[in-house]
């Protein structure tokens, strides 16, 4: 059986922000894509892949993806083990979880995301700047809080289920039961199944319709 | 002697729009074209792979190839090549060439210089998917006409992504003078085709701006579109449906009822959008036929979920349901899935579902009697009937009286007949 990536890029840097999670950067080369879309992303020479959201910015000059170790899970710790100057193979970008320019320059949006799902929301943040949005992090501990000095301090609300260190202690979709949302707003949500299934209960029974929702899950 | 040619089409419209240009080809080139079942000099196998079943129908065509001639040339294409080419090698002992997806549209010169004692190597251009010649005689009275093709969806129970590969938009004035031609051949019904053509977009043309473009050419024709997912269109698609030249019919794919079922295959919309979706289009057209795919059976779909579809498909009215049962692809998202549902409990979803099919069937095409359909002719039957489709894409018959082939006939509802399947019963209206 043949690998279906053809792309072969150089791993630039590698960022660890947990014990398990880690930021890969690689080369570009022109690549364009818009935020929200993902690539599929192996190790060489391997026939198995995995999707990951794209994480960097458009006006970035690299590509970066945001991946936790998943046991089991054969790419995520394959991937690990790859060093700087190493290349990673990868097909795409694809994927039709994104933007329209009219909306961003006029509406409101609530990311809504668990874990890694926040990885297109970064690539949002980084790619639109005026874009007007609430972030929902949901995560178990407070140190998952990946990267969050990247997105204003008043737009970024720290969900966490099992410490006490985020700005509001309970899982995304408490928040949301215990808190007004602007019902005319876009909704993204992205991450866990079940978080992104009863958050589309919760919005709908706040009133929200169901075509200002939109989600990318994540297995 | 000319040789003689048969071929297969396994699967969906694109595949038999593929056939239907390659049979063309070879027709024009002095081949005749023979039934699969007769001797012929090249057998030609347009495979399918979407479910277990669909490769196994196929490997057992191929393998029917030689039965009539043991020496016949025998071309394997598409899908299944895409999805097994190493294995089908090892197994498929009878096959002269293994053609996938991209090289596909070349099998007239791969088997032109076959004959010359030349090898031809299929060329893989980034164009190559679409470079078919305009079909004069096909197997069909309608006339099918590729717009897109591959998909970016990648749902989790989907081979097609890998198979077809990326989505990628046929450029307008290909499409546009495609359907010039075939219209010019005599066709008057055009089926639109792809693998996802809710998606076209070309240089920012989308779907519904083509489709626009289709329905200002002039000619006495009508539009057809076949299969497509409840996302990537917006509401000016809903309006087209006012145009007379476009038929009220939609092959819309629910595949489940429920929304965590939804979420779980990565569909990009929801039952509420999917239903609102219909009662759009309803809103402008209200006896639209809607027709869809359903899947039972699919990791972890509960009994509850299972219900959500029921009531769904209940409520909707689907006129026509094609029902399958999970089939896991290696290689996809959900082939890895947990809580795998047994054969026993999809097949006795899977019934669940066909009898209400039918029975919505029944309803829907009842409902059409006292009415009008503009019915193209496809055949004149022994008995003296001619049969065709009504614009809803129902099945019509009438008494055929100085009738003609491929023709728009005005025909006036009186009963409805079952036969193997519902079928309308009219009259001429003169």
């Amino acid at each position: 059986m043949k690998s279906t990536l053809e792309k072969h890029y150089k791993i630039q840097q590698i960022r660890s922000l947990t014990d398990s999670a880690y930021v890969v950067r690689f080369d570009r080369n022109g690549i364009k894509f818009l935020p929200g879309q993902h690539i599929l992303l192996g190790p060489p020479n391997q026939i198995e892949a995995r999707e990951y959201s794209i994480y960097s910015g458009t006006e970035d000059d690299y590509l970066e993806v945001l991946i936790k170790e998943v046991v089991p899970g054969n790419v995520s710790r394959k991937l690990k083990r790859l060093e700087v100057g190493e290349e990673l193979m990868f097909d795409g970008p694809v994927g039709y979880f994104t933007l329209n320019m009219r909306d961003v320059l006029s509406k409101k949006y609530y990311l809504i995301a668990s874990g890694t799902g926040i990885a297109p929301f970064h690539s949002f943040v980084r790619s639109y700047e005026q874009l007007d949005y609430t972030l929902l992090h949901g995560v178990k501990y407070g140190n998952e809080a990946y990267e969050r000095d990247h997105y204003e301090q008043e737009r970024y609300i720290l969900c966490t289920s099992r410490d006490e260190e985020g700005d509001f202690n309970g899982r995304v979709t408490e928040y949301l039961k215990q808190n007004e949302v602007d019902t005319d707003a876009l909704f993204y949500l992205c991450g866990n199944i079940n978080m992104i299934h009863d958050c589309f209960d919760i919005l709908q029974q706040k009133g929200v319709d169901a075509r200002q929702l939109q989600a990318e899950v994540y297995f | 002697m000319s040789k003689s040619i048969a071929f297969k089409t396994l699967g969906c419209r694109l595949n038999q729009y593929e056939t239907d240009a390659l049979a063309s080809r070879f027709d024009k080139n002095n081949y005749r074209i023979v039934n699969y079942d007769d001797a012929a000099d090249v057998y030609v196998v347009n495979t399918c792979t979407v479910t277990g079943q669909a490769d196994h129908k196929s490997k057992q065509i191929v393998r029917q190839a030689t039965k009539n001639n043991k020496d016949a040339v025998v071309v394997v294409a598409g899908c299944m090549v895409n999805n097994h080419r190493e294995k089908l090698e090892e197994s498929l002992d009878n096959v002269t060439y293994f053609v996938d997806n991209e090289e596909k549209s070349q099998i007239f010169d791969l088997i032109d210089a076959h004959y010359k004692g030349e090898v031809y190597h299929p060329k893989k251009t980034g164009n190559s998917i679409f470079s078919y010649e305009a079909a004069d005689k096909t197997f069909h009275t309608r006339s099918m006409i590729k717009v897109q093709d591959g998909c970016d969806n990648f749902c989790t129970f989907c081979i097609i992504p890998k198979v077809r590969g990326r989505a990628t938009s046929r450029p307008v004035d290909d499409i546009l003078k495609n359907i010039k031609q075939v219209i010019g051949f005599g066709y008057k019904e055009i089926v639109l085709t792809g693998v996802n053509i809710g998606r076209y977009d070309y240089e920012g043309i989308r779907f519904e701006d083509l489709l626009e473009r289709i329905l200002e050419l002039p000619g006495d024709f009508r539009v057809r579109i076949s299969s497509i997912e409840a996302d990537g269109f917006s509401k000016k698609l809903y309006e087209l449906f006012r145009h007379p030249k476009l038929t009220p019919h939609l092959h819309l794919c629910l595949q489940s009822g429920s929304e965590k079922i939804l979420l779980k295959m990565r569909r990009m919309y929801t039952a509420k959008e999917f239903r609102r979706i219909m009662d759009d289009i309803w809103k402008v057209v209200p006896d639209f036929n809607f027709t869809t795919d359903v899947i039972v059976g699919f990791p972890g779909e509960t009994e509850e979920d299972f219900q959500e579809t029921v009531d769904f498909v209940k409520d909707a009215g689907f006129s026509h349901i094609h029902t399958f049962k999970y089939s896991m692809r290696q290689e996809t998202r959900a082939a890895r899935m947990s809580d795998h549902i047994t054969n026993k409990l999809k097949a006795e979803r899977s019934e669940i579902i066909r009898k209400l099919a039918d029975e919505n069937k029944e309803n829907y095409r009842r409902s059409f009697i006292g009415k009008t359909q503009q019915v193209l002719v496809e055949k004149i039957d022994e008995q003296g009937f001619a049969r065709g489709y009504g614009e809803h894409y129902i099945p019509v018959k009438f008494k055929a009286d100085n009738v003609q082939r491929n023709e728009f006939y005005d025909v006036r509802i009186d009963r409805l007949e079952v036969e193997d399947e519902p079928v309308l019963v009219g009259s001429q209206r003169l």
